[in-house]
């Protein structure tokens, strides 16, 4: 990879996503074309209904586009089967979302661990990752703890871990600040910032917290789906 | 993955409706355990009341006797065929049959005489140890007759009373005597409660001058034969006489005993959809209310086939544990309900299609008694866990995550 001029790690091509209510049409991306490249640090904003979560879930493969073309990495996403995009996220794509999504039943270990399991990580490597991971987002002597007996900021750490751990191409979070208090939210972007220029995570925000924006290295701004401006802040 | 242990976790997670459904399953197991126990208890004993006492598993007549059942019809050299059937491996015992009127001191009824030699009947009957007063029949004393109970009741007579038998003999002369009760028997069978007379063959012979030839030949095979591959055999030696299993000589009650076993599988059927239903429930209760988290499961890469393994693998753990816990309950009670029963006095003497019911029922348990229904359980369980899982293994990732 050249680090001057690094290749994009997401291309979207004239995107479209039409969301479909009975006989309704409601347009929720309208033709966003857009590159993202490795290491970036880069938040897509814009008002409730812009297309913003729509657009992440897209990249992410959660969700397919009604037209337009996805590639990530190069691998044009239409092009894959469903296991094949479940592959794709599991290897390739880490998830941090509003919500934390820690499943309830598994402790912060193994919350951050399932990935390296289902890659079939050994036991040892995946458990010297994982702590290391954990002790990063400063969850050292947490690691036994169920999510509900973490704090809300504690959970998002867990994701975050858990989003890194296979060590993806891309980190695709939506509104991570969103559950957490203004204190907490920057320390967890102290955290994802860290991670970006430390081990060179590529992070991409869906948010409309101002301290996240603050943040971005660019930002694209969404108004009704389109790209109303993309701001580079080197 | 370590599938098991989240499925172990989900499965208490909500432990008050995992403790109903398992508990819906061990009782259901239970039941359907303890219903099979009673069944085939209940099919065995009328199966052995029919043969035991009745009619033994083969009867031989002679060739027109079933047309004309007549004093005159009779199978000749009768000891020679028993011995060929004994050293064939049946245990066989003629019978002579006579019908006349039998009186008490103030009523009479019609009655069927029957002439057996004790000895060797006790080897296809059952019918001696079945006396409810009294004394079974004794070569000693040949005055003696053992009497069906509604007979008894008929006639107004117990053990020890005195009864007066008329009939026509077998040289046209009319055969009458007296004899004493000595014992009265317990329900056996319609035909016997009503109007059997049980006597000695040689008492029987000298009051209806039939001096040689039996009537029947009741056959008992050895259990492991098979039934019709026995009566091919018996009738092979009988060459020349009538020869007829119990199922041929009672089509109707034969049916009946299959149509019970028919409708015992039906039964288990039906509880077992039950159950399924109550499963289906709490199944889809489980997964609809963890939607998200499957959304989850499949947002950051777990394989549809993961999810589902996880959901059928909570199924097992659940199944498992009815299993276990409905097991362990009825081994004791099957263990007494094979023992004591259920005592049904109040039904004594009651009969099914003129078959005796034994008014002490119990329970027939065997390794299929346990099994049958553990391996329904777990079938019909798994089938209903099957569109749950199917549902979380294939849910769209974003659509999962939205549902509220």
């Amino acid at each position: 990879m050249n680090a001057e001029n690094p290749k994009p790690i997401i291309v979207l091509e004239n995107l479209v996503k039409i969301y479909r209510q009975g006989k309704l049409e409601v347009p929720a991306v309208r033709g966003v074309n857009l590159e993202i490249k490795s290491g970036e640090f880069t938040a897509i904003s814009g008002p409730s209904g812009s297309g913003k979560t729509t657009v992440l879930n897209i990249i992410g493969a959660l969700d397919d586009p009604t037209d337009g073309k996805v590639f990530v990495e190069g691998i044009h996403l239409a092009s894959l089967s469903r296991s094949a995009l479940s592959k794709l996220r599991r290897d390739r794509i880490g998830f941090v979302f509003q919500a934390y999504n820690l499943i309830p039943v598994l402790t912060a270990f193994e919350n951050a661990e399932i990935v390296l399991a289902l890659q079939g990580v050994a036991v040892k490597d995946r458990r010297e990752r994982v702590m290391g991971l954990l002790a990063d987002v400063g969850l050292e002597g947490m690691e036994h703890r169920r999510p509900d007996q973490l704090s809300g900021g504690q959970q998002q750490r867990v994701a975050i871990a858990r989003a890194i751990a296979s060590n993806p191409a891309v980190v695709l979070a939506d509104e991570p600040t969103a559950n957490v208090d203004s204190s907490t939210a920057e320390k967890l972007l102290s955290i994802m910032e860290k991670l970006n220029r430390k081990q060179h995570v590529t992070f991409v925000f869906s948010t409309h917290d101002q301290k996240v924006m603050d943040r971005a290295r660019r930002i694209i701004h969404l108004v009704d789906g389109k790209i109303s401006n993309d701001e580079i802040r080197e | 993955m370590r599938v098991f242990k989240m499925a172990w976790r989900n499965v208490w997670r909500n432990r008050r409706r995992t403790i109903v459904t398992i508990a819906a399953m061990s009782l259901a197991l239970f039941s359907m355990i303890q219903y099979s126990g009673l069944m085939t208890g209940y099919l065995h004993g009328m199966e052995r009341n029919i043969l035991d006492l009745e009619m033994g598993d083969i009867q031989i007549f002679a060739s027109d006797y079933l047309d004309k059942p007549s004093i005159y019809n009779r199978i000749e050299n009768p000891g020679d065929l028993i011995k060929k059937l004994e050293a064939a491996g049946y245990h066989a015992s003629g019978r002579l049959k006579g019908g006349g009127l039998a009186a008490g001191e103030n009523s009479s009824a019609g009655a069927v005489f029957r002439g057996v030699d004790p000895g060797q009947d006790a080897s296809v009957s059952d019918v001696y140890k079945h006396v409810l007063r009294g004394e079974w029949l004794d070569v000693g004393e040949p005055a003696g007759i053992v009497i069906g109970r509604r007979l008894a009741l008929s006639l107004d007579v117990d053990v020890g009373d005195e009864v007066v038998v008329l009939s026509q003999a077998a040289d046209g002369s009319m055969a009458n005597d007296l004899f004493k009760v000595q014992g009265v028997l317990k329900s056996i069978g319609e035909e016997v409660d009503r109007g059997g007379i049980y006597m000695i063959d040689q008492t029987f012979r000298e009051l209806m001058v039939v001096p040689d030839g039996v009537h029947q030949i009741i056959v008992r095979k050895p259990p492991t034969v098979p039934l019709d591959k026995a009566t091919d055999e018996v009738a092979s030696i009988a060459d020349g006489a009538d020869t007829r299993s119990w199922r041929q000589l009672t089509p109707t009650l034969a049916s009946m005993l299959d149509s019970s076993r028919g409708a015992m599988y039906f039964m288990f059927v039906i509880v077992f959809l039950a159950i399924a239903i109550v499963i289906l429930n709490a199944m889809l209760m489980a997964v609809f209310e963890r939607i998200r988290e499957f959304g989850i499961l499949k947002a950051i890469g777990v394989a549809p086939w993961v999810v589902f393994k996880t959901v059928i693998t909570e199924t097992i753990i659940q199944t498992g544990l009815a299993i276990a816990a409905g097991g362990i309950l009825s081994i004791p009670a099957a263990i007494y309900l094979s023992t004591y029963g259920i005592n049904l006095s109040s039904m004594s003497g009651a009969s099914i299609m003129g078959i005796a019911w034994d008014p002490i029922w119990k329970s027939s348990f065997s390794v299929q008694t346990f099994t049958g229904p553990v391996v329904m359980l777990a079938a019909i369980v798994l089938m209903a866990a099957l569109y749950p899982a199917l549902k979380a293994a294939f849910i769209r990732p974003v659509a999962a995550m939205h549902h509220r």
